[in-house]
């Protein structure tokens, strides 16, 4: 399936993804009116530091045998059979945070006042994810694994 | 091919699911004693509360069973498993013929031996009917008392809370949660509870449940006197091993399995809370009976049941809880009785905040965080892949602690962290 890859060795930990998808999330979608919205936009994407200089931007992993979903006491998160995407149903999340518990990569946010999860939902209303498309270093990568290996990895 | 599975619950259901996943064609019975078994067993304080309605309740559609093209037999017991003939006799005579079945029977509530526990106004909570049973009770009832303080016994408090109720919890352990959390956390846990207006008495339990016909009262072991008009019991459960064990299966506490889930016999697959199997932090035998160990024991028995040759590494304990805004969640051993087990601690009271991992070797066995839970997940890792964490445990309690820091571990571990979506994070480091 399509998903969100980081090449580590151009990652800069700036940030410019989690902006790009709190905006991307927010209802107007524009950052100057986003920050003034009763509820802040909250980022599904982490810009994350493996030590002082290299960094990861990490979000939901769509796992294959996602944790999360055995995890849902409320069938909330489910897999998506067709593009084998992590879904998740807001309206039946009740905010046990479980999948916060079994998530390994902690792409699970809590939007506490509501008492349900944010994560990454690979932007449906676009074509490219707003997190990819903001990326100014080309680190993060929208596509199928192959891609991402022949683009980005090293093939000594 | 013919599957049977005893059960609908989290293990039954996942089966149904994964068998369906690669055997299109073979017939599925689903046998559960249970009218309607397709809700989730977890919301059933929930609906109590009064904080979902209940088509929340409901974790597959009406037609679930139709659409898997599983034939299900409900509101039937299971009564006798014929290993020999390969035949599930039922409660209603009639039988059901299986080349692979699997046991998926769950738990049933401990039974408080306290006398007076068959007064009217007694309830366990384990099933829809019972939280049904329960509201529909509540109109007469001012004082509710609750009998333990575990994690069933607490949701039960909160939910009676929530719909006015006068609510005490008598735990008979010098602390709530006793099962899953440390005492300074349940001591945390506690104190917020108590702020919001139920009443919680540790070290105490009830030696009568008085009343004529119904619930009038508690006889507390200290000699005193409680006035209440229903009383919830939440003693913990125990595994539903009954037909198992008169089909002669191995038994202990529960139905013990190997790595594959199956009990004994190359057809008899056991998931869920039944099933005792190994524990990753434990290392031994033990019974986690939880929701998240039932959906994917229950997967990997569909699957193995299907024919695929799956490796179940292991349960471990986790449980995530929250009442009135304060979160807990807990994962593996987080009470250490021996010294080979070390503890780091971090904690910021004036805020609730407390963390907590416990080391055996350098390898982290079990962790609590409260009132800041995120990222407790990437120390769930840690845990199940059993890693060396030496050059991070020092920081693993930090706010900036994340998955970030512990790729260098995820890279340099050899044979743990099996699942593709590791070694993809892993391609360009
Ligand atoms: C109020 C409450 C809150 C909970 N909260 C949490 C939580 O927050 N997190 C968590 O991880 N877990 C929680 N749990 C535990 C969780 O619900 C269980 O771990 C889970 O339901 C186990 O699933 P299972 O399929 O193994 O068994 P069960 O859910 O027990 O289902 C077994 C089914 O089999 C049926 N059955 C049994 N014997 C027979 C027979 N002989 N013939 C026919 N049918 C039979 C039973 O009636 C039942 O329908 C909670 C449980 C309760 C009651």
């Amino acid at each position: 399936m399509k998903k969100i890859y980081c090449d580590i060795k151009k990652c800069l930990g700036c940030g410019s993804c989690e902006i790009a998808c709190a905006v991307e999330h927010s209802r107007s979608k524009a950052l100057y009116m986003a920050i003034k919205e009763d509820k802040l936009p909250i980022k599904r994407r982490k810009a994350q530091f493996i030590n002082k200089s290299v960094a990861i931007s990490t979000g939901c992993h769509h796992c294959e045998d996602a944790p999360c979903v055995a995890a849902c006491m409320s069938a909330a998160m489910y897999k998506d059979k067709k593009t084998g995407q992590t879904m998740h149903d807001v309206d039946k999340c009740v905010g046990c945070w479980m999948c916060v518990m079994s998530c390994p990569f902690g792409a699970l946010t809590r939007e506490r006042q509501e008492k349900v999860i944010v994560k990454c939902d690979l932007c449906p209303d676009r074509d490219m994810p707003a997190c990819v498309e903001a990326c100014h270093t080309g680190a993060l990568f929208f596509g199928v694994l192959k891609e991402f290996k022949e683009n980005s990895c090293d093939t000594r | 091919m013919r599957y049977a599975i005893i059960g609908s619950s989290a293990a039954g259901i996942s089966a149904v699911e994964a068998i369906r996943s690669k055997d299109k064609k073979s017939d599925i019975t689903v046998i559960s004693d249970e009218k309607k078994p397709l809700y989730s067993r977890c919301l059933i304080s929930y609906l109590l509360a009064g904080t979902i309605d209940k088509d929340k309740i409901w974790i597959r559609p009406d037609d679930f069973f139709k659409k898997n093209k599983a034939e299900a037999i409900l509101g039937v017991r299971a009564e006798k498993i014929d290993l020999k003939n390969r035949e599930v006799y039922l409660k209603n005579k009639e039988k059901v013929k299986f080349n692979k079945l699997l046991i998926a029977t769950g738990s049933s509530p401990k039974i408080d031996d306290v006398p007076g526990n068959d007064k009217k106004g007694v309830f366990p909570l384990r099933t829809l009917a019972h939280a049904v049973q329960i509201q529909a009770a509540l109109d007469k009832v001012k004082s509710v008392a609750v009998l333990g303080g575990g994690l069933i016994g607490l949701r039960a408090a909160y939910a009676l809370r929530s719909r006015g109720k006068d609510v005490s919890i008598f735990v008979r352990s010098p602390q709530i949660l006793s099962q899953i959390i440390d005492e300074e956390s349940a001591g945390i846990m506690q104190r917020h509870i108590e702020k919001k207006g139920i009443k919680i008495f540790t070290g105490r339990y009830a030696r009568e449940i008085k009343g004529k016909l119904s619930v009038e009262g508690l006889a507390l072991d200290n000699g005193s006197d409680v006035d209440c008009q229903l009383v919830v019991v939440g003693k913990g459960v125990s595994p539903n091993i009954e037909i198992a064990k008169e089909a002669g299966l191995e038994t202990n506490w529960g139905i013990v399995v190997d790595s594959s889930l199956r009990a004994g016999s190359k057809d008899v697959f056991a998931a869920g809370d039944v099933v005792e199997g190994h524990d990753i932090a434990l290392e031994e035998n033990t019974i986690n009976a939880i929701w998240p160990v039932a959906c994917e024991q229950g997967r990997i028995a569909g699957l193995n049941m299907s024919g695929e040759d799956q490796v179940y590494d292991g349960t471990l304990a986790m449980n995530s809880i929250e009442f009135f805004g304060l979160s807990v969640i807990s994962i593996g051993i987080t009470k250490p009785k021996k010294a080979i087990y070390k503890e780091i601690v971090k904690k910021d009271l004036s805020n609730n905040k407390y963390k907590k991992i416990v080391l055996r070797d350098d390898v982290i066995v079990g962790a609590i965080f409260v009132n800041a839970i995120e990222n407790i997940g990437v120390i769930g890792a840690l845990i199940k892949n059993k890693v060396n964490v030496k050059d991070i445990k020092d920081i693993a309690l930090e706010n900036y602690f994340d998955y970030g820091r512990i790729i260098k571990i995820i890279k340099d571990s050899k044979d743990g962290f099996r699942e593709k979506e590791f070694r993809e994070t892993i391609l360009t480091l």
